[in-house]
């Protein structure tokens, strides 16, 4: 009991700190609606909403406000999607696409303006359940991380990076982990982090430094949207009539439990490591289905549908900082970014972290979901509007957006070639159906893989039981090679049997 | 997905297959470059193989090419193989390939030719007006137009001014602003047979030069980073009337920051 009074006096102090200056609100006001908007806009993501603020605020702005312009994008832009998922039934981000499930049928009902209300209202209350699970939880966390060393990071690292790419896969998930083992051995360029032995420059002095992250997420998320979206497109004229959007205090009341239920899945999903808020969503989608005693009706025009899949995806962002902070490892694509913007700023995340920062998080998180709600209770009106311009407007403007704020991070010029050429191989890969989050990941947890795991041989003296003979690596290993077998063909017809008996 | 696009999607990773093991089988060959067992520089003893720069990178590359080989076996095994000889089998769309083609082309002119050696502003007025006209109909004629007209000051920036150290010639900005203002010119002349009228293609006009105007000087005076072509006939003299005018008259009028 103590501990959580402790946790909320520092969380009291952090959060009156940040209220107490004016910068903050002009901040979050700019950046949460610059989050729906790109939520808003199909093609745009929020990760790539998180990326190009990262380009803009680089290093030369500090940490504190840059992560108050991070975060309160990241949270804006998971909300922003649910706006043509309901009114279009066109998911703005991948997050929202169980949301059209129920949202459109709805909105076609002349229930738009109830089902965007409860929207805003079931993101709001998600968004602060995950962070009072972040507040709570990444201590315990952190406490116990403090017991991880190099073997357990290496088998984690490796195990957010094959998770990653067996839930994003759209195809088999092979093709995920391809795409994770591509990202990780895009992080060998450079020189290496022990020995410093140059690694695959090929002469380029540029490379010595390795794939820096800003560009690498620019090329691996922007490039691939322009290319898909620069189509013909008709003119969105008209968008279906949404009436009152305020829900009533008894309708949120009387939808609580769902909303709980929801923002525990969302948050226990989003803080699986490289897992993010568009499995939470869907997940807590097929959960509510099942659970609620409406599920018939899911599909169909379910207020509890709707609940179900956007308390899940906004509570994925407190719960994709959990692994973010206390192991350095993110728990969605948005995080990666997050983590992009920490490291170029010499933050290191896990269990040397300040925890000034992470009370400093938590309270950012506060606010940004408080501004999203008024925003989208009070100026829904403004996001509408936005549904109505055209992709050949908004994506060469993101072209000119990822194109400075990659430029300005660094390398200059190279990191423009660097972003294109990752956007290439992006594209290429997404036309094969490659998913593209877990090469991010991977180039993102690369470095930290190979560090660790050479460090842990090098300890043991090149004795590979280390990863057997330690509690936690072992589990981990077990893990690693559990998800490995359970896509193997044979494996999982047989557990699909034994649960189809057990059933 | 359907049954025809996963028989698309095998054929096309039969391909996909074959170039991952191809690469894989690269850098496992390029890693050998690394020294891996018992390293010694200068007679000392520098490195174990469990410890060497080579250990990871020889399991992931390994670990690729193994993948690669499985999804060569997934795409024989559903017949994959079978239909990656023809055009029909991999489903090859020339009116797809054409658009990703001009957009691959603008995405050069832009990031190659015109960000590193032509003014900002500039710059991006011709690819925010190339996109929007060369897509928003989708028509073939239109497409390659605002392509060509992008590409043609992007490749004369670039063989004029190759070398880094000619980077910072005007020549290229005047010329690619004479090309920007042929492109509004025959944006505002095919717009007019567009059902939506001329509007959206004059507010884009107007657009892809405040955009990059207010993009460029947040990022430059705002958020203090390093802008691209800092000596662009525009930019230059925004940064003289920023330092000239505008910073000593503030400083004058609020104080200097501390």
């Amino acid at each position: 009991m103590d501990f959580m009074f402790a946790q909320l006096a520092g969380f009291g102090t952090a959060f009156l700190h940040l209220a107490g200056d004016p910068l903050t609100y002009a901040y979050l006001i700019a950046s949460v609606f610059l989050g729906i908007v790109f939520g808003a806009l199909p093609g745009l993501t929020a990760t790539l909403a998180v990326t190009i603020l990262t380009g803009f605020f680089g290093n030369r702005v500090p940490l504190d406000q840059s992560l108050i312009a991070l975060i309160g994008a990241y949270v804006g832009a998971i909300y922003g999607g649910s706006y043509p998922s309901i009114l279009l039934n066109i998911p703005g981000t991948a997050a929202s696409a169980a949301t059209a499930m129920d949202g459109y049928p709805l909105a076609k009902k002349g229930r738009g303006g109830e089902a965007l209300g409860l929207t805003t209202t079931a993101s709001f209350l998600g968004t602060l359940f995950g962070t009072l699970f972040l507040l709570l939880f990444v201590w315990l966390l952190l406490a116990i991380s403090r017991n991880i060393a190099s073997p357990e990071k290496a088998l984690l690292a490796l195990f957010g990076v094959l998770l990653s790419g067996t839930l994003m896969s759209e195809d088999i998930p092979l093709k995920g982990w391809i795409s994770g083992l591509i990202g990780l051995s895009m992080a060998m360029v450079g020189l290496d982090p022990i020995l410093s032995e140059n690694r695959y420059t090929f002469g380029w002095s540029y490379l010595l430094s390795g794939f820096q992250v800003v560009p690498v997420l620019m090329g691996a998320f922007a490039v691939p949207q322009i290319v898909d979206g620069l189509r013909a497109t008709a003119m969105v004229r008209e968008t279906p009539r949404v009436g009152r959007i305020v829900p009533s205090f008894r309708e949120i009341l009387r939808r609580l439990p769902v909303i709980g239920r929801s923002g525990v899945i969302g948050t226990g999903i989003g803080a699986l490591p490289g897992v993010g808020e568009d499995v939470a969503g869907w997940v807590s989608y097929g959960v509510g289905k099942a659970a609620s005693p409406d599920g018939e009706r899911f599909g169909k025009g379910s207020l509890n549908g709707l609940i179900s899949a956007e308390a899940a995806n906004n509570a994925a962002i407190g719960g994709a900082l959990i692994p973010l902070l206390v192991l350095g490892i993110p728990g969605s694509p948005p995080a990666a970014a997050l983590l992009g913007a920490l490291k170029i700023n010499k933050v290191i995340p896990g269990p040397t972290i300040d925890p000034a920062l992470i009370l400093h998080i938590v309270a950012i998180l506060v606010m940004a979901s408080f501004t999203m709600m008024l925003m989208g209770l009070f100026t829904a009106r403004i996001f509408i509007l936005v549904l109505r311009i055209p992709s050949t407007v908004f994506l060469p403007i993101v072209l000119v957006l990822t194109t400075i704020g990659s430029f300005s991070v660094g390398g200059g010029i190279n990191d423009l070639y660097l972003m294109l050429g990752v956007g290439a191989l992006a594209t290429l890969m997404g036309i094969l159906k490659y998913p593209i989050a877990p090469l991010v990941i991977g180039v993102i947890l690369g470095g930290l893989f190979d560090e660790t795991f050479r460090r842990a041989l090098l300890v043991s003296g090149g004795d590979m039981s280390v990863f057997v003979t330690r509690p936690g690596a072992a589990t981990l290993l077990f893990l690693n090679f559990a998800l490995l077998l359970s896509q193997v063909g044979p494996v999982k017809r047989g557990m699909g049997r034994l649960w189809g008996r057990a059933a | 997905m359907g049954n025809t696009d996963i028989s698309v999607l095998r054929a096309r990773d039969f391909w996909s297959a074959l170039a991952l093991m191809a690469g894989s089988g690269f850098f496992l060959f390029k890693t050998a470059e690394i020294p891996f067992f018992n390293t010694a520089n200068a007679g000392v003893r520098s490195a174990e193989w469990y410890n060497s720069a080579a250990l990871v990178p020889y399991g992931l590359f390994s670990c690729l090419f193994l993948c690669g080989f499985g999804l060569l076996v997934v795409s024989i095994r559903d017949g994959g193989a079978a239909r990656a000889f023809n055009a029909v089998g991999l489903a090859i769309d020339t009116a797809e390939l054409n658009r990703i083609a001009a957009i691959a082309v603008c995405l050069l002119a832009y990031i190659a030719g015109l960000v590193p050696r032509v003014d900002f502003i500039i710059a991006s007025a011709l690819v925010l007006t190339a996109l929007f006209w060369g897509f928003h109909r989708g028509q073939v004629r239109a497409r390659w137009g605002a392509t060509g007209l992008l590409a043609a000051p992007a490749l004369y920036a670039f063989l004029v001014h190759t070398p880094q150290s000619e980077w910072r010639a005007s020549d290229d900005d005047w010329v690619a602003l004479g090309f920007w203002v042929i492109m509004v010119g025959a944006m505002l002349s095919d717009a007019r047979r567009w059902p939506e009228g001329r509007g959206v293609a004059k507010a884009v006009a107007i657009l892809s030069l405040v955009v990059p105007f207010l993009l460029v000087t947040a990022m430059a005076f705002g958020f203090r980073q390093n802008v691209p072509a800092r000596s662009g006939v525009i930019f230059s003299q925004i940064e003289l009337v920023f330092y000239t005018g505008l910073r000593p008259w503030w400083r004058a009028t609020f104080g200097a920051p501390e």
